[in-house]
């Protein structure tokens, strides 16, 4: 009896507890929020096509020697793609011996971690560290001999060198159902906004939806408001020069612009019907479907539509035309950045390696990136469509910390505010409220 | 083994042991997070950073001074709207279902049951209700004929937005309102009733002068649960709206957590966060003298 007292007691404090301990884990999973945006930057296109160049091999190539280590977060690729890179290296490279580290779950922070203890991979991406600590840690590459071939190069430098290579690049453009441009009568991809305006009413009159902005869910918006306004200003440097004006948005600098075009999609009712009330995941079915037409977002999104339902060749990828001129302009953005560890003991042998990667491996194809190489045409069908319109890709720079801190300071979230614009009866009362916000911050942080 | 020991030693033994588990989890899971928070609120630390700078009331001051941040404590007040109604025809039910009712089992469980699932995917399931084209509220609204009607943005509708979310709210905890009316109606003596009747008073008469004065103290519960969550109120918005269209259902507890995780500012976070429970506090304070003026004789 007392036994039996004793453990329903002590069944009572257990539930207790557990419950306790269950009122803390509230409002933990802001972090989780399901967007699978970057993450699925991955595709299944196969990724063997560069296998074929047969560059003699460099003089020399079979002295270098050593066992590197690489530490990868394409955790999916170890056993499979990695292999058969390894062994075509070891055609050129037969004393270099590879192997592969997986990341668990978080790169980033894995990666911070074995730098503060010292013991780095040989080969690795960079962290998000300041690039004023670039020289602990990693060795130059500038002598690769690829200086005036890579893209980003100022990237990952410091005091004039560099240190980390881009592993591949994307860009943002208009990516289309091909069947719901040939069923609404477009034969040619618009060059300019009017063309573009006149397709989306061709579309309309059709019954399809021209774009799917996929509004409500705010990070849709991001290329509206990240890469848009520095291609209108042609100036990649243009995030940054808010530091120098208390009145960063107005309607005719970029900002302004890229807003306006978007708001007047939806004026013209070329966005969803309800562009409050938009469904993420079903509108990659619609796209594949041909309900919607187009999605103005990254080179990622492409793989993610053909899984959705159609054949590769039905989507097509051409760049947004933002005005008239004509010509054509995208925004590049870096992917991680290879890097060699300062102390590896087989430094050749990383740098040999973090070249072939770039150079001959295919990796970009098989991630479905733009080459990290200058002007290199790309082999997935929808990239080289994209670069065959002539475009030019607007390196982007990193962020200045101060406008960073400021804009937290302020609140600003630039998505958020392009919702705000579109949906504002007064969009210039939008730009004001945050002009003034931003000129606040600025001055109390002192900058 | 404890059996040397005087019945006094033992008693607090077995006190003192079965408390120290839930005291240890209470104090790290509970009272230690909450003095941590009263510090960071005094700092302006960014939430990563190994140095937590101490900036004093700046905080405070800050949030004070940005009318902004008080003006989203509007978009709350149809969930006490909401919250009031809740309540109204959760004694209704429960008042219906003490009686004498086939099958009143049934449709207690049938209300009760929104309550045990879990708040995310009632707000991922209403957003299937709630979508302009295809949700089906719309297309219910559609067959039976109010065509116009049935074109109403639900959540896109700044005015409309928060009534849309607070109802789902109501459709989730009016079951929960309600398993509490109906213990504290079983609660209340049967012969007072029996000497109300023989009294002559109607069925509207025992309601007014026996039933409602007597389920007063859970009443007052349940306006507390309401009130405390109708301020803080976070789930449904940001899964639903993301606190959209351009900001009109954020909620106070939803702008808290993107100043400290979106915008970096852990320190203002923290603070809005004290502030938010002095508010409360507040709030309740008031509710207890409106409502407690009719005095318990």
């Amino acid at each position: 009896m007392r036994n039996k007292l004793f453990s329903l007691c002590f069944v009572i404090i257990m539930i207790l507890s557990v419950s306790l301990t269950g009122c803390g884990s509230g409002n933990g999973n802001q972090a989780a929020t399901a967007t699978d945006k970057p993450a699925d930057t991955a595709g299944n296109t196969g990724g063997d096509n560069a296998g074929t160049t047969t560059e003699p091999a460099a003089g020399g190539a079979a002295d270098i020697s050593g066992t590197i280590t690489f530490l990868t977060n394409r955790t999916d690729m170890i056993g499979k793609e990695y292999d058969e890179y390894v062994k075509r290296f070891n055609e050129k490279y037969p004393n270099i011996k590879v192997e592969f580290e997986a990341s668990q779950t978080d790169y980033n922070q894995q990666a911070k971690v074995r730098m503060a203890s010292g013991e780095l991979p040989d080969v690795m991406f960079i962290p998000t560290i300041p690039n004023s600590d670039l020289p602990k840690y990693f060795a130059p590459l500038d002598d690769l001999g690829l200086n005036d071939q890579i893209t980003f190069k100022d990237f990952k430098s410091y005091e004039g060198k560099l240190y980390g290579i881009t592993t591949g690049n994307s860009t943002s453009g208009i990516v289309y159902n091909k069947k719901a441009f040939a069923e609404a009568g477009i034969t040619e991809i618009p060059k300019t906004w009017d063309e573009f305006l006149a397709a989306a009413q061709k579309l309309k009159d059709k019954g399809i939806i021209p774009l799917a902005s996929n509004f409500k869910d705010k990070w849709p918006l991001n290329n509206w408001v990240y890469d848009m306004p520095r291609i209108i200003e042609g100036k990649a440097d243009f995030p940054n020069d808010k530091l120098n004006t208390d009145t960063p948005f107005t309607m005719d600098n970029g900002y302004g612009k890229a807003l306006s075009l978007l708001r007047e999609l939806n004026e013209k009712g070329f966005l969803e019907k309800d562009i409050n009330s938009t469904n993420w995941e079903q509108s990659k079915k619609d796209i594949a479907a041909g309900k919607f037409a187009m999605y103005y977002l990254g080179n990622w999104v492409i793989n993610q539509v053909i899984g959705a339902g159609t054949t590769e060749d039905n989507v097509g990828f051409f760049p947004l035309p933002y005005d008239n001129s004509g010509t054509p302009a995208a925004a590049l953005s870096p992917d991680f950045f290879y890097a060699v560890a300062k102390d590896s003991k087989n430094v050749d042998a990383a740098k040999a390696f973090v070249k072939w990667m770039i150079e001959e491996s295919g990796y970009e194809d098989f991630a479905g990136f733009i080459s990290p190489l200058k002007g290199k045409e790309s082999n997935l069908a929808q990239l080289k469509d994209f670069q065959a319109t002539g475009v030019v890709l607007q390196e982007g720079t990193p962020d200045d910390a101060a406008v960073t801190d400021i804009s937290n300071k302020a609140q600003i979230d630039l998505p958020a505010i392009a919702q705000e614009f579109v949906l504002a009866k007064d969009p210039q009362a939008v730009l004001d409220k945050w002009n003034k916000a931003w000129a606040k911050s600025k001055k109390d942080l002192g900058k | 083994m404890f059996g040397t020991l005087s019945y006094n030693k033992q008693k607090t033994i077995i006190i003192v042991s079965f408390l120290l588990i839930p005291l240890i989890l209470l104090g790290t899971f509970t009272y230690y997070p909450a003095i941590k928070l009263v510090y960071y609120s005094f700092t302006n630390w960014d939430g990563y950073s190994p140095e937590k700078p101490w900036v004093g009331l700046a905080n405070y001051r800050e949030v004070f001074s940005n009318p902004d941040i008080f003006k989203v404590f509007t978009h709350n007040f149809a969930y006490f709207v909401m919250g009031i109604l809740q309540n109204i025809v959760a004694i209704y039910f429960a008042v219906v279902l003490n009686s004498k009712l086939r099958g009143k089992n049934a449709f207690r469980i049938l209300l009760f049951l929104p309550y045990i699932m879990n708040g995310v995917a009632v707000a991922f399931m209403f957003g299937y209700v709630f979508d302009t084209t295809n949700g089906s509220l719309n297309l219910f609204l559609n067959s039976i004929g109010l065509t116009g009607l049935g074109q109403t943005s639900w959540l896109g509708t700044e005015t409309l937005v928060n009534y849309s979310l607070a109802s789902t709210g109501f459709w989730r905890f009016m079951g929960y309102n309600m398993v509490i009316y109906i213990a504290s109606l079983q609660a209340i003596p049967r012969d007072i009733y029996e000497a109300a009747k023989i009294d002559g008073a109607g069925s509207m008469q025992t309601l007014w002068r026996i039933t409602l004065p007597n389920m007063k103290p859970v009443i007052q519960l349940n306006l507390f649960l309401t009130v405390t969550g109708a301020l803080e109120v976070f789930d449904l918005p940001f899964v639903l709206t993301k606190g959209g269209p351009a900001g009109a259902s954020q909620t106070y507890v939803q702008r808290v957590v993107d100043t400290a995780f979106a915008f970096n500012n852990y320190g203002l976070a923290s603070a809005m966060s004290i502030i938010l429970l002095f508010f409360v506090v507040a709030v309740l304070l008031i509710q207890q003298l409106v409502l407690s003026r009719g005095g318990d004789k």
